[in-house]
């Protein structure tokens, strides 16, 4: 029994390991290809997270929000794929109100520009939910299509209604004084509370699954919905309410970046932090502490590619492919799972005789 | 006497699991071999290793004498085994000839030539009797009829053993008299046949000799007309059986339950026209019928998953027709639906979980309004894993882990655990081996007696007659009559489940 355990953790622990050391192999081929020495490469990227920390941080705070939106989706058996424009609504809404509402306290003014951001990124994921859950749409193409137009509405607004003071620049004005959130620390880099929020999220988001009534109705609906129909819970409005609540994860998370990091927002905001969520949440199940921990992961692939291009030459979308093959791999990690059982069970009896 | 398959000492070794301890199995030539056991007792993994389709750890295997190792099913298949699966492996929107010969086309270069596959398909027929059109689409004809196609399959590919896995579980009664007749012929041209399966009325219609496994061990081999039905049982469950529960002398108390001229079309169909019954206190009231004549949908406009047309369903007095599918169950109406894995369990969560499945909102189960007690939840699940016998790991297993008659009874458990005043159970037992119906069948007695209602719905005809007080036929959609349990016959129902004989009793 005891030997058993201990062959189901190590088949637990090897599989993401597996994962993992496979994507490196296959960046590494294709480093190669661009003519670069990929441990040269693999160095800046390391080094590039470890001289940017915060800054790692920093781009952590949106992926964690936005996975913890596909996992909300998830566990009630939706895939949510609008967040990336649900995320750049609550930005643009985040940064109107911290640029243009001026004479109010920083108490008022900061709560104000998240709960904006909030309200903005749900609204937004409204008319999609309302579709699907009504009207039985296809939710994907809706939240494809809702993307395209959310991400044109932010281009128009920032470079007309909201345009800044230099109009050479796609941006909007700096927000107020009063619309930043405090700061943690200040040097070298700049950390704000937002980071609080994410663990606050986690946590939550934790607690509402595992101990509310609630929780267990929306984890019955993901795992059988016809089952949870016959057991009286109302599957439309989980279904409404994850979308809903998801977009208010986005907007909240669009408008803590606006005022804890870039303090404005501008064109082409979202790097794709609405689509980083979904491998995460995937990865880890939904486990809420897994999916910080893949955020950071995330984050720094970000930050370190940008000293992985300046220093070793190797395109900073070489992070896309490495996101690629590890969603990938993720889709197979049963089979990877059942091949690394297999091998370690082949150890153990050649190890025996 | 020529021996077709000798298995001799073939273990199977999952993780965590003996699903074959030592067995040898035997086969005559042209003879029907049925190869039974509970869920679970190693019957399929004995064929799949036969069929290749397992690697066994230990054990060896003689086909007409011959040793051979069976690395994947074409080696089967080139010894002349063919197996029909339980769920057919057939494409719908192909014909019949081209599914037969899918994998195996007769060819001229790299042309398909499909009057050839036809003319082929159409002489195997007509050696063994058996009537298909080879043009017609897979979809167009019925599941009685793909069966044969199946075996048609494993001909064509000249199978000289063929094995048929659960072959009658989807077939209507006379669809199993047809199958019955096939294969006495295929066995008259001298093929061998096992099939599979755990309902008695095969193996002593069908079959010459039997097998009996029980967790994964061998029973015994003995000839069909040497024994009967009750000594096979015996040996499938390792003690004897009993069926229909201790049914005790309760008066029948007042009406629980009141269905009044209850109507129900779902697009142009009407499926429930001008049913109207009463399911008392102490009793048991069956609804007998074919399979879709309406049974499905009368339990679901009682629980409140769909709304009715017109009629009422007075429960204790109040009708209730309209309410939702929760304040349903919170008032005393325990569901066991007709499909558990499709509408009765979260197969994703754990049995805890699933224990109060439709009853979490239950003040029992829940504290300050909106948290789980899990205390309560994990006491709950641990008492009635106990009590009706569920085989599990733990409370926390994963309900899809579980075997189709502990699933069951997981449904079971919940449902008749809250049911303050009535269990409406669709199809209680369908597809759960004997000791589990066996235990069903007490807790729905046990019930009874205690003075609550009971509706059993059930396209069994013996399962209906076995628990009743009452029984009430279906027929597309009408009750054609409610007769006594104690003068009712079997002839009688089933001339009113085909529509004819209308009688009140």
């Amino acid at each position: 029994m005891r030997n058993k355990l201990k062959g189901i953790s190590i088949v637990s622990i090897m599989t993401p390991v597996v994962i993992i050391a496979a994507t490196m192999l296959t960046t590494s081929a294709l480093i190669m290809t661009t003519g670069a020495n990929p441990l040269n490469a693999y160095y800046y990227l390391l080094t590039g997270v470890f001289s940017n920390i915060i800054d790692t941080i920093n781009r952590t705070i949106p992926i964690a929000f936005t996975a913890f939106a596909v996992a909300l989706g998830l566990k009630a058996g939706l895939f949510n794929i609008g967040l990336e424009s649900q995320f750049l609504m609550g930005a643009l809404a985040g940064a109107a109100t911290g640029a243009f509402i001026t004479g109010v306290p920083a108490i008022v003014h900061v709560p104000l520009c998240l709960l904006v951001g909030m309200l903005s990124g749900m609204l937004y994921a409204l008319p999609a939910a309302a579709m699907f859950v009504g009207k039985g749409a296809n939710l994907l193409v809706l939240q494809l299509l809702f993307n395209s137009i959310g991400t044109l509405i932010c281009t128009y607004f920032i470079a007309g209604p909201f345009a800044g003071e230099n109009p050479s620049v796609a941006a909007t004005p700096r927000i107020q004084a009063t619309a930043q959130l405090p700061n943690l620390i200040t040097g070298p880099n700049k950390l704000s509370i937002s980071i609080l929020f994410v663990m606050f999220t986690a946590f939550a988001l934790w607690f509402y699954l595992n101990k509310t009534t609630s929780g267990y109705q929306l984890r019955t609906v993901g795992d059988n919905a016809d089952a949870a129909r016959y057991a009286g819970i109302n599957v439309k409005k989980y279904h409404f309410g994850v979308l809903l609540v998801g977009g208010a994860l986005a907007g909240l998370a669009g408008a803590l970046d606006v005022t804890g990091n870039f303090y404005r927002m501008y064109g082409n905001y979202s790097p794709g932090y609405g689509f980083d969520g979904i491998p995460i949440a995937m990865l880890v199940n939904g486990n809420p502490l897994g999916m910080v921990i893949g955020a950071v992961i995330f984050g720094a692939l970000r930050v370190g590619s940008v000293s992985m291009q300046t220093k070793a030459g190797v395109p900073v979308e070489i992070v896309k492919v490495i996101q690629g093959v590890l969603i990938m791999l993720i889709s197979a990690q049963h089979f990877i799972r059942f091949l690394v059982g297999k091998y370690i069970k082949k150890g153990e009896r050649n190890g025996k005789t | 006497m020529d021996i077709a398959i000798k298995m001799s000492g073939i273990t199977m070794r999952f993780p965590g699991v003996l699903a074959n301890d030592n067995i040898d199995f035997s086969v005559r030539r042209a003879e029907v071999h049925a190869l039974v056991g509970e869920n679970g007792a190693g019957k399929s993994t004995l064929m799949n290793i036969l069929y290749g389709l397992y690697i066994p750890t230990a054990g060896e295997i003689e086909i007409w004498g011959q040793k051979k190792v069976f690395h994947s099913v074409p080696d089967a298949m080139r010894a002349g085994i063919g197996m029909v699966h339980q769920h057919f492996m057939l494409i719908p929107h192909l014909t019949i000839a081209d599914n037969i010969v899918l994998g195996d086309e007769p060819c001229k270069g790299n042309r398909y030539l499909r009057a050839e596959a036809v003319k082929q398909i159409e002489a195997v027929c007509n050696k063994y009797d058996m009537h298909i059109d080879p043009t017609a689409l897979v979809s167009s004809v019925s599941l009685g009829v793909r069966q044969r196609v199946e075996i048609v399959k494993a001909l064509y590919r000249k199978a000289e053993i063929i094995i048929l896995d659960e072959p009658t579980a989807v077939l209507t009664p006379q669809e199993i008299d047809d199958l019955g007749r096939v294969l006495q012929k295929l066995k008259a041209m001298g093929k061998t046949i096992i099939i599979i399966t755990h309902k008695m009325r095969e193996v002593m219609n069908f079959s010459d000799r039997v097998t009996v496994l029980r967790r994964g061990k061998i029973v015994d081999t003995v000839s069909t007309d040497e024994t009967n039905a009750d000594e096979i049982t015996q040996m499938m469950v390792g003690r004897s059986v009993h069926l229909g529960g201790d049914r005790k002398a309760v008066g029948i108390g007042k009406s629980v339950l009141r269905v009044e001229n209850l109507h129900y079309h779902n697009g142009r169909v009407q499926k429930i026209k001008d049913v109207s019954f009463d399911v008392n206190e102490g009793e048991v009231f069956g609804i007998a019928g074919i399979d879709n004549s309406g049974q499905k949908e009368i339990s679901e406009a009682i629980t409140g998953i769909i709304k009715a047309d017109k009629g009422k369903i007075i429960f204790d007095g109040k009708n209730i027709a309209g309410w939702q599918t929760e304040k349903i169950r919170h008032a005393g109406i325990g569901f066991i639906p007709q499909d558990r894995q499709k509408s009765g369990l979260a197969l994703g969560m754990s049995v805890r979980e699933n224990m109060i499945l439709g009853y979490q909102n239950l003040p029992e189960y829940k504290e300050r309004g909106f948290l789980l007690k899990q205390e309560a939840i994990a006491k709950s699940a641990g008492d009635k894993i106990e009590q009706y016998d569920i085989r599990l790991s733990g409370p926390e297993a994963v309900a899809g882990t579980l075997s189709g008659g502990n699933q069951q009874k997981v449904v079971v458990a919940r449902e008749i655990g809250h049911a303050m005043r009535m269990i409406l159970a669709d199809q209680p037992s369908r597809g759960v081996d004997i000791g589990a119906i066996e235990l069903i069948h007490k807790a729905l007695i046990d019930a009874r007696n205690e003075g609550k209602a009971v509706l059993l719905i059930s396209l069994e005809l013996d399962e209906v007659m076995l628990l009743s007080d009452r029984i009430g036929v279906l027929h597309d959609g009408k009750l054609m009559g409610i007769l006594d349990a104690k003068d009712a016959t079997r002839e009688q129902i089933g001339l009113m489940m085909a529509g004819g004989g209308v009688e009140h009793a």
